[in-house]
Parts: structure tokens; sequence; C-alpha cells
């Protein structure tokens, strides 16, 4: 059976600390876009920490939760793109055609996560800051729209790796750029139709939801919700 | 020569033979000299050390072949080479265990930076217009000697170094280098320099070092101003333990408590946040341990030596009882109660104290009341409380490096005071890896002090607000280009030795700091030549690890040749076994230390608001706010990108009809500055906070002109008996002057309302 890849974030691990957010440009050679276009909301990133204040001084709650492309097995922005540029892989990734892709956007408007992100202009290294790109991802051109990937090179890498060593993938040895730099281990990665696998297992906690799950998208991104202290009882 | 460097420069020599009547140089090919251990397309993983702050992670580098443009005997081409393609954490390294912050995975852009100094720089204008021209690295040294060996001469000293704090064996080379000029100083700089909980260690527990912290075990902890998530001590390793007290331990979570006037981002991830008055951090940490001895849940002995530091401990701290101080703290009495019976009840707890709270005036003061509940919580010395690892001490170069240790008391602002005072006190003033021109008030007038220097030279790769004062830059190679070590202070129980060969050749004409020192003291001859014999730092540092080998590594290889090689396969050596500290109990006599109040700069009538700045967690101390993935990487409460703002609480701001993005004036006695406004919910009514890191005058395209520096305008007061800044003490007026901008990545996305959007 194909592999179908999985994420488990634990928001009571969740720092905020954008580990996740720097290590990913420097795997999936995002180019900064400079103050000017980041104003204009063209700044890239495939994965964001949004932070949520709740009360008011003194009574204030802060959550902090990192939102990356679900790789939904019902995704909105598939179905929409005329080139198929956006379809789904055999392992379940809402894969992203860059050479088909036109820029229409729609799947950029259908998604509801906001995860997805076009290129208005050529970007731009400037010398020798491209000496750092990443050989393995291709630099995306104007005129295209981009995503995360869960790392797809890092994990066909694994699975090449895998099959050159006639066994399977090893629960844990794939791991995205977001996943291996997280401090707290607050992201876990691996084989979803793997029962015994560390995230599936997560992914039947009991603090488990899917974002805005109630769209019928099918994530196959899991958050465990925060936690909260059950000590003061026994105090 | 190597015979590798023969072939370059003849491959070289060939080439432009060959392509003399192309008529485009910038186009000529440097014949493919590959480097023997890489295969094209495949990428090897080299270990390497974080050296962007003091935590001292271990790193492993993915290096693959690509091509370069660099120059190589004065002629530009193209290299293929080993780069340097991502940084991660090294698995097997103790401290960090294979993860990275967001600073650490941003290292790589240092050394392929754009604005990065290529080659040895003389001032050719004025001092601070940054016009140098480029030089040889022969005529570099020749000229640093030339200023170096009249001091030496008529040893009349005159020789001051100022660095950021160094550990392992950089700190032995250049304490001999500066040791061997008669009455030269080594002056360690760093805004965040961890000086006040070190004096506090060392009074309390007899060690002088910031404590190792392993939450895994923790079950209660309470930080009193600590962002131990983000940017204190060494964040990795403690997110690394913050996460298993979460969720690592099926059943059993830990609380966490975090006591600060402003929501950091590590106090954003707290169960329970209480903004404490600025300054009152020590009251509130003996309020509790008040609680905790009047309702009998610890003996007041418990604290032994920590507790007798505080007058009236013995005596139950009967000052201290909530139900007197609350009104001062800002917080219930029930509520300091219920913390400390929820404390004292969930073993094993710690408390953490460290950034602001150790910023105030009475900054020791509160440590050493924190060391006191954490000695009565039982915390000391174990895990899941504070511990304290023995540090690797290189005993290469040793004996002259504790003679320096004496000069290492001076600070920056008495350097400042001394040139100040007497001109000819510094003839020649050499600075490596600190930028004190940005990073200190403006009342402590370095820059002005610098400038009446007759001679600087940087170790600097930019160009920045202090190496824009030098005379000569002696560019340093990047970290990834450089035999590096380290010597952690804290982050792990086991004694921690990490070394690693540079991950790549330099791309462009720099040289590493402690080989150019080597070969200046050898040139120099007498004294220098003796105290630092070497010809190169890796030779040097093989000399530290045969010591480490016959001092501790002789059941981890059969010789120390062996311990060398393995050393460098994995990132460094560490010890097998955690073995910690035994606290000794500190020094003897000395008065208890008696509550302080806290002093701040400005009146409360018309400065009416603390002024906290605080560390960045992408710019740090802002030695990084010239990385582009730092600038576009949205903070993590605010979210602005490229940027700088003044956290203001909402219904303060609405009483003063500011509105998001207003642009404010913030004024302190000593200066002025202008910033747009964040309004948020996470911030005590009377405080207004700014990150630490933009505001750069001078420090690359990507920095320079961005936002403004909150140090400039701060107060120049010290914490009591330390000579570290007091960086929370000033007071500031606010009013707003106009419309600012302000990027926000939040703003950005079409569901957010409109009140974040970028206007």
């Amino acid at each position: 059976m194909a592999h179908q890849w999985g994420m488990v974030i634990d928001l009571d691990k969740c720092t905020g600390c954008e580990a996740c957010v720097v290590a990913c440009h420097a795997e999936n050679n995002i180019a900064t876009v400079g103050e000017d276009q980041a104003g204009r909301g063209r700044a890239k990133h495939w994965i964001r920490v949004e932070r949520y204040y709740e009360g008011e001084f003194p009574d204030v709650k802060t959550k902090f939760m990192p939102v990356l492309c679900q790789q939904c097995d019902a995704a909105p922005c598939e179905p929409v793109c005329p080139t198929f540029a956006s379809y789904h892989t055999s392992e379940g990734l809402n894969g992203q055609v860059y050479n088909r892709c036109i820029g229409t956007r729609y799947c950029a408007n259908a998604c509801p996560y906001n995860v997805r992100f076009f290129n208005f202009y050529n970007p731009v290294w400037e010398k020798p800051l491209h000496l750092q790109l990443n050989p393995d991802v291709s630099v995306r051109e104007v005129g295209v729209m981009e995503k995360c990937t869960f790392c797809v090179q890092r994990i066909k890498a694994g699975e090449i790796q895998a099959a050159a060593e006639k066994r399977d993938v090893k629960d844990g040895e794939i791991q995205p750029a977001c996943v291996q730099s997280c401090p707290t281990t607050a992201m876990v990665f691996g084989d979803l139709s793997d029962p015994h696998s560390q995230v599936s297992r997560l992914a039947r906690s009991n603090r488990a939801t899917k974002l805005l799950g109630e769209l019928g998208t099918l994530p196959k991104v899991t958050y465990l919700q925060k936690d909260s202290w059950h000590g003061a009882e026994d105090a | 020569m190597e015979r590798r460097d023969f072939l370059k420069i003849s491959a070289l020599g060939g080439a432009t033979a060959a392509l003399e009547g192309c008529g485009n140089p910038d186009h000529q090919l440097i014949r493919f000299v590959p480097e023997e251990d890489l295969v094209p397309g495949l990428a090897t993983w080299k270990p390497s050390i974080c050296t962007l702050c003091p935590a001292g992670c271990g790193l492993i580098v993915r290096v693959m072949q690509g091509e370069a443009e660099v120059v190589r005997h004065g002629q530009l081409g193209l290299l293929k080479m080993g780069l340097a393609k991502k940084l991660e954490g090294n698995p097997a390294h103790p401290i960090n265990q294979g993860k990275l912050c967001p600073r650490g995975q941003g290292g790589l852009q240092v050394t392929y930076h754009p604005d990065r100094i290529k080659n040895p720089l003389q001032r050719t204008g004025p001092r601070g217009s940054g016009q140098f021209q480029e030089i040889t690295w022969d005529e570099a040294l020749k000229q640093l000697v030339s200023q170096l060996s009249p001091l030496q001469a008529n040893k009349s000293g005159q020789l001051a170094f100022v660095t950021s704090p160094l550990h392992g064996l950089r700190k032995n080379i250049v304490g001999n280098f500066t040791a061997s000029f008669k009455n030269a100083q080594v002056v360690e700089f760093a805004l965040f320099d961890g000086g006040v909980i070190r004096a506090a260690n060392s009074a309390s527990f007899g060690v002088n070092a910031p404590p190792t912290v392993n939450l895994s075990q923790s079950n209660y902890v309470i930080s009193f101003g600590a962002d131990f998530l983000g940017t204190w001590n060494s964040p990795v390793a403690q997110s690394i333990g913050y996460g298993q007290m979460r969720q690592g331990r099926p059943g059993q979570r830990g609380k966490f408590v975090q006591v600060e006037p402003r929501i950091s981002q590590t106090g954003a991830t707290a169960d329970e946040w209480i903004p404490a008055q600025p300054g009152t951090e020590g009251i509130f940490a003996l309020s509790l341990a008040h609680v905790i001895l009047r309702e009998k849940l610890r003996p007041a002995t418990a604290a032994g030596h920590a507790g007798s530091l505080i007058e009236g401990w013995s005596q139950g701290l009967p000052d201290y009882a909530p139900e007197k101080i609350e009104t001062q703290i800002g917080v219930p009495a029930a509520t300091i109660a219920r913390i400390a019976r929820e404390v004292a009840g969930h073993e094993p707890a710690v408390a953490l104290i460290g950034d602001a709270a150790t910023a105030q005036t009475n900054g020791l003061f509160n440590a050493l009341a924190v060391n006191a509940l954490n000695a009565l919580l039982g915390s000391v010395g174990k895990p899941g409380g504070i511990q304290f690892g023995p540090a690797w001490t290189p005993q290469v170069a040793k004996s002259a490096s504790s003679e320096s240790e004496k000069s290492v008391a001076h600070s920056v602002q008495k350097l400042a005071e001394q040139i100040h005072s007497a001109p000819d006190a510094v003839k020649v003033l050499l600075v490596y890896n600190a930028n004190p021109v940005f990073a200190t008030p403006a009342t402590w007038q370095v820059r002005e002090a610098f400038e009446k220097v007759p001679f600087i030279a940087s170790f600097g790769s930019f160009v920045d607000e202090t190496s824009a004062l030098a005379d000569l830059i002696l560019p340093d190679s990047s970290p990834l280009e450089s035999w590096l070590d380290d010597a952690p202070i804290s982050g792990s129980a086991k004694t921690v030795a990490s070394l690693a060969p540079p991950a790549m050749n330099p791309l462009h004409n720099t040289r590493s700091m402690p080989d150019v020192l080597l070969d200046v003291a050898h040139q120099l001859g007498g004294d220098p030549a003796k105290a630092l014999p070497w010809k190169t730092y890796d030779e040097a540092l093989k000399a530290a690890f045969a010591a480490l080998y016959k001092e501790q590594g002789t059941r981890s290889a059969k010789d120390a040749d062996e311990f060398w090689t393995k050393a460098q396969d994995q990132g460094g050596w560490w010890s097998a076994e955690e073995k910690g500290i035994v606290p000794s109990g500190g020094k003897a006599g000395g008065a208890p230390a008696k509550s302080a109040a806290p002093e701040f700069d400005g009146a409360p009538g018309e400065f009416s608001f603390h002024f906290l700045p605080f560390a960045s967690q992408l710019f740090y101390d802002g030695s990084l706010a010239h990385l582009p993935w730092m600038q576009e990487a949205p903070d993590p409460l605010s979210t602005v990108m490229w940027g700088t703002w003044v956290e203001i609480n909402t219904q303060t701001a609405a009483k003063l009809g500011i509105q998001q993005g207003d642009l404010l004036e913030v004024a302190s006695q000593h200066g002025k500055l202008q910033a747009p406004a964040l309004v948020t919910p996470g911030i005590a009514p009377d405080v207004v906070a700014m990150p630490v890191g933009q505001g750069h005058e001078n420090f690359t395209r990507y920095a320079s002109s961005r936002g403004a520096n909150p140090i400039s305008i701060l107060a120049s007061m010290t914490v009591g008996n330390t000579s570290s800044l007091a960086w929370a003490a000033t007071r500031v007026k606010v009013s707003p002057v106009g419309r600012g901008t302000m990027v926000l990545f939040g703003g950005s996305m079409s569901e957010a309302p409109p009140e974040l959007r970028h206007r």
C-alpha cells in the first residue's frame, strides 16, 4: 500500500519559536521579498506561526499554532486548477507541478488555509546568497504558485534509499525540515497508513482536532489541542 | 604548498592563458579541481558549531559541490568547491540533540552574505564614513605589527582587546596574546551577558556559571522574566526539556508560571501569566518562600547557605508576607499564597530568573532571592531543578590566560571612561565579534571614546557601527569556514568540548581570527611569540585535545591521535556521564542581602512608562539583523517583518487615543526614538516594550537605517554590585506623532481583522 504522509502538531509543546519557519526557507529555496513586497502581502512562508490572544489584561491567554499546507484528502485547491498543476499524488500529497502552472491563482482562492503563495516576480538572491540554494528543490519563477510540499525531496530521497536497501521506510526516518528542527518535538511526521507509526498513534489522541475540519477538506495534519494543568486537585 | 593548492594555481594560470582572448574576465573558468571528499550531486554532512549565541549548539552541515564565483590570487573565476547548503542540529551533541532554533537555522546566510568583507581593508575616509580600500594580507599584518611592536618595546601596555565573551581555546589564545603586553586588557562585551546570574550563583552556590536547566523531569516551573524558550541561556536545550515536561510523560504534565510585565515568547506558552511590577521579582520569590516557611511546607534550614544570604531568612522572612507587599508587587496576596502551595507541592519544582528581572538596579538581589527559593525547594543540583555542569577548560596556554583573567574585570563602560579621561590610555584597540557602539547607551559615549583611540583594528566580517571606526579591518572567516571549538558552560550536565574543522573553504580572502593572532605574535617575536608558539589554530587545538585525552578521554580512544580524529568526526568530545558540580555553598561571610527597591531613571510623573527592551527572537542582541531570513521571518508575537515596533497595552492606548500603527515618540531623559505602536493586551498598562535588534545605522544593505535602537536611549545605570547594564531601569514618556508603517505577516492573511492589515 502506498504511504499516506501525515503530520501531528502538538500545540501544548509548540513555543512559537519560528525555527520551523526559517528551516523551511533554508530547505525549500523560498526567496525573501523585502519590506515593500512583504507589505503587499507577498511574503512567502510555506509554514507560519499564528498567534492568538484571548482575554484582556491581566487575564490573557496566548496560543501559538503553526499552519502549513494541510495536504487535504479532499483538497479544494485541486479541482479548480484548469491545467492540473495542482493534483493529488498517490501518496496523498497535494502536489504542485510548477511547469504546468499558468498562474490563474484559482487554487489560492479556493484554499481555506491561506498556504499558497504566488510569485509576482522572479525571485532574487543577491550574490553570493544564491550559493545557499538547495539543488534538490526547484526554484520557482514568476507567474507560478508555490506551497508546502511536506519536503517531497526528502520523502523521495528516503524512499529511494529504503528501496535500494530492499526494506520499508522506517518510522521517523523521513523528516521534513520543520519537523527536524523543532526544538520541543511539537511536530511529528510519518506514514498514516501504518497504524503503529508514531504519527498515527498521536493522531488518535483525545486532544486531536483538524483545522477547519468542518469544511470537509480531510486534512492530513492533525493538531493536538493545548492541554491544561491537572495538578491543582492533588496539591 | 599542498598538492591541491599547486594544482589550483596552475589550473588557474592555464585557464587564464587560454581565455585571454575572450575579453570577458568575469566569466573565466577555473578548471575543474574537485575536493577529494566530494562526489557531484551527493551531500556530505560535516560537523560544526553554532556561534551565534553563547549556548554553543552542535551543528551538522550539508555540504555539496557547487560553483562559486570567487577571487583566487587576484583572479575572478568560477570554482567548483564544497558549499554549505543547510544547517541542522547535531543529533549526537548533548546540548541541542539534533534540534536548532531559528537563528541557528539562519546561520548559513552569514557565510553567503553579499555584504561580507572580502579582503583586508584600510580606512581612507574619516572615521565612521565607511570609506575603505582593499589591501593585501601582507600589508594588513605589517600595519598591525608596526602598531603593536612599539607597545611591546616600551612595555607600557596600552592595548585593549574588546571581544564577545569567549569560551574554549579562543579565550586562552586571546587572553595569552593580550597578557603578553604589559597592562593590556581584555574587555568582554555582550549586551545580554549573564553576569548578574553568574555573580548570584557564585555567592549562593559557589559556582560562577549560569545554571543548566533540564526541565524534562520538572513538575512545576516558575520563571521570573527568563525568556528560556527563546533567547535566554541555552534555549534549545531548555526547549527540549520543556517539550518533555509538557507531553513527554503520560498522565504527568508540569505546570509553568511566568512572572513578567510583558508576555514574552516564552511567557506566551505559560499556563499562568503574572504581570508583577518591574523590579519586584526578588520580593515576589521571597514572598513565596515566606508562605512555604509559614505553612511549614519546608524548614528554613533546607535553603542552607543560599538562604542565609537573605536578611530575615531564619526568622521566616516576616517582611515578605504576601499581605504586606501585594500592592508593591501588584499581585493579590491570595495568588501569591496559592502559587507558593502549588510550587511546594509539586516536586521537582524549579524557579528561573533572567533577562529583565536581572537587568534592574536590584537585579542581583532578585537573583539571590530566586536562588534561595530554589534551595528551599530542594531543587539545586538535581535533575528537574538547576544543575551546574563541569565545563571544559582547555589546559593549553592556561597559566598565562589565568593571569589575564584579572584584567577581564573591566567593562566597556569603564574602558570608555578611561579613554575619555586620558586619551593615551589606549593606543591600540582590537575588536572581535562585538559591536559596543550599537549595543550600549548613547550616554556611555563609546563611539566618542573609540574615535579618540589612535589605532583600531577590527576582525569584523561586516562593516557595522563599531568596525566602521576601524583603521584596519582583518576580516574573519565565517564560522563554517573556520576551525571551531567551544566549551559550553550550561545546557548539559556533561562536560562538553565541541570541535569542528572548517565545513568549507573560505569563499573570500579572509582569515580566521586566531590564525591571524598567532601569525602576528610570531612576527612580533618576544613575549607574544613565546606565549603562542603554534603556527596555526588547529595545531593549538590539537595540543588542547591531546591534553584533554590525557585528562579525560583515555577510555574513549586508544591514543591522542585517534581521540583527535574521532572528536573531529562527531563534533567534539563529551563525557559519558552527567557529572554535576555539587554546589559548595559559596563564600561565607558578608552581610546578608537586604531587600533593595529598584531604582528607575526618570520621574514617574513626567516619564509615566517603564521602558522594557527585550531580546529579539530573530535578531538576538541585534547581531543578526543583517540576515534577510531573520528580517523576513515574522516575529512570533507581533508578526512584524522588516521593522520594529513599540508594544503598548490596549486600554492605555485607548486612553491616549493611540491606534495600531500610529507613530510614537518614545523619550527618556537621555534620548528619543520613533517607532510604530503595536497595541496588545499582553503588557502591563504602565509598561512599553521594544525589541532589540533594529535601528542599525550601518550594518549591511538589509539592516541599515531600519527601525530604531532602544538601547541608545537608555540611562547609564548598572545592576548593583556588578558592571552589567541595568537595561530595564529606564522610564520614558510616549506621545503619538503621526502615522507609521508596520508590516505584519498576520495582517496580510485575508481572514485577519482589518485593524491588523498592513497600512
